[in-house]
């Protein structure tokens, strides 16, 4: 801004990496813990004495998490996929279109961004139970379709909205019909918020653990974050091991954040999101 | 170019020479259908379900169907001593945590507010708390706080708020760190609010101010308050509401111990259905908890200022 000394930008910048350290360390001892020797996290010293993947190791090569592994994989790319290909033509006709209940179904769709799970998770389990989808990733894939989807629509309406019409209307003259136009002039536009999106819905699917909480309890059908807790056993538990599971569900997070933000964090503060 | 002249100016009915399957003025609904679809089979139809399962008599030890049973389980309800004593935490939990949050946001957002590169990167970095599943903190929290290996532990030993064992397995310090660990994974959410709020103050407003003689705290008082009050507010009822509908950081780290003192709402409700066995009375719990929200949150936007 105006008439500041360099000194005290300078000195700001330094309480800044300060401030930033202490809130990220938490999550920094949790990296390190990961990659140090057991013997060295239960000795309480604060550095490393060596740099390990044997904990990777350890946990990768126990079955229960491997399937985990697998299963949120699959709950992940199939909720990223299904919530964008829901959310793309939605957006598109919130956009372009007016038609009457537009805004009844705007609200609807974006009021269940603000409706946490557990609001709705009794009911939920109770039908889901009743129909016989207990222990199925199938029933998982559809609670999770909640998480991303509003914001999914909203951010994808915001970047269809900056898209001139005139780029359709020269397609719909050329012959294109009004789906194709979406297919051809406005999904490779947008391709990069696509994917966001995309990646944004497997995110919250890959770390949800409530309704996974809820409605899983047979190993085979576990994800990541309930096999996290399997690895808790109060008798024989390794910290290590403990700490690189975490960071195994962290890390698609936090990178894929990182590759996104810009995209993302207007969605956020719009949405005001699902933690 | 005449038709094209023509077909831009005359907008949506192109009609002629179009082949489609759909009449156009279905195909919007078409092509929101099924986003809407989701939208009332994961929101609407649970929580009007919710509605009609809170006034049934189901307690699955006794009977595998639920019959009807008017206002029975609001009654047991209004006398479950334990599970006001939850709803009572659940307001401290929440009103605790976004005080935590507007506490440490306000100056870390006044503090990123500047041009300079540690503080672009550090606004892009401090989201990290925010981003990382309730899982991976809760596990780590827990190894810090661990009264053998937590360094977290070793420096609240030091300082005399822990004893020998874990403060976790302290009834009021197992309460008061995870309202502080809650207010922590929130803060960077309402930092990033304040500081597009910030970003978007006009420069003449302080201006003006200095012209007029304001120090930095009146400046602060007068123009930078103001100004972001109004998303304070509203981003702290969103972060409210989401503390309010807490579960996955009480329920890792404690599991609602020790003696309950972290057994928010969302945990009593928990266990309602998953130990009790008793959905229909989880249902008027969930039923209960959304009035109270909701009327609670027409209150706190009755603060927002005017404009």
């Amino acid at each position: 801004m105006r008439h500041r000394s360099a000194i005290r930008e300078v000195s700001l910048d330094l309480v800044t990496i300060v401030v930033l350290f202490l809130l990220l360390v938490p999550i920094l001892w949790v990296f390190v813990a990961s990659v140090r020797p057991e013997t060295d996290i239960t000795g309480g010293g604060l550095l490393p004495t060596r740099f390990t993947f044997d904990h990777y190791a350890a946990i990768l090569a126990k079955k229960p998490f491997l399937i985990a592994l697998k299963n949120s994989l699959i709950v992940g790319i199939v909720v990223a996929i299904v919530t964008t290909a829901l959310a793309m033509p939605a957006a598109y006709a919130l956009s372009r279109f007016t038609f009457g209940g537009r805004n009844f179904f705007a609200l609807l769709i974006l009021g269940t961004q603000m409706l946490p799970s557990l609001a709705v998770l009794v009911p939920l389990v109770v039908i889901i139970r009743q129909i016989g989808l207990t222990n199925t990733l199938t029933a998982l894939i559809f609670t999770h379709l909640a998480l991303g989807m509003p914001i999914a629509v909203w951010m994808l309406k915001g970047y269809i909205d900056a898209i001139p019409k005139e780029l359709e209307e020269a397609a719909l003259i050329d012959g294109c019909s009004r789906l194709g136009a979406l297919w051809r002039i406005v999904v490779p536009l947008i391709r990069p918020a696509i994917i966001a999106v995309g990646t944004f819905a497997f995110v919250l699917s890959w770390g949800e653990y409530l309704m996974a909480l809820a409605l899983i309890s047979k190993s085979d059908v576990k994800t990541l974050p309930l096999a996290l807790q399997g690895l808790f056993d109060p008798y024989s538990f390794s910290w290590g091991q403990v700490m690189a599971g975490g960071t195994i569900i962290a890390m698609p997070a936090i990178l894929l954040f990182l590759i996104f933000r810009r995209q993302l964090v207007g969605g956020l503060l719009a949405g005001g999101v699902k933690g | 170019m005449t038709v094209a002249f023509e077909t831009t100016t005359r907008l949506a009915p192109a009609r002629p020479r179009r082949r489609s399957i759909v009449p156009d003025f279905l195909l919007p609904y078409g092509m929101i259908g099924p986003a809407v679809f989701v939208a009332f089979a994961i929101a609407i139809v649970p929580l009007t379900y919710a509605f009609w399962l809170s006034l049934q008599d189901w307690y699955m030890l006794r009977r595998p169907t639920p019959t009807f049973g008017g206002l029975i389980n609001y009654k047991q309800l209004l006398q479950d001593g334990p599970l006001w004593a939850a709803f009572g935490r659940t307001w401290i939990w929440t009103i605790g945590t976004v005080f935590v949050e507007l506490v440490l946001a306000l100056p870390i957002a006044l503090l990123l507010n500047r041009e300079s590169a540690v503080a672009r990167a550090a606004s892009a970095l401090i989201l990290l708390p925010w981003v990382t599943p309730f899982i991976v903190l809760g596990f780590g929290w827990r190894f810090l706080l661990d009264s053998d290996v937590g360094p977290v532990h070793a420096f609240l030993h030091a300082i005399g708020l822990a004893g020998d064992s874990s403060i976790l397995n302290d009834p009021v310090g197992a309460f008061a760190i995870i309202i502080f660990i809650s207010g922590w994974k929130g803060t960077p959410f309402l930092v990033i609010a304040l500081l597009a709020a910030l970003k978007s103050i006009p420069e003449e407003l302080y201006e003006a101010a200095e012209v007029d003689g304001a120090g930095p705290i009146s400046r602060f008082i007068h123009v930078t308050m103001p100004e972001i009050w109004n998303t304070a507010i509203t981003v702290g009822l969103v972060l409210g509401i989401l503390a309010f509908y807490s579960f996955d950081l009480p329920w890792i780290m404690t599991k609602g111990g020790p003696q309950d003192a972290t057994t928010l709402v969302g945990i009593a409700m928990y266990k309602a259905v998953f130990l009790d066995l008793r959905p229909a009375y989880a249902a008027a719990i969930s039923i209960v908890m959304l009035v109270l929200l909701f009327i609670a949150s027409l209150f706190v936007l009755k603060l927002r200022r005017r404009t």
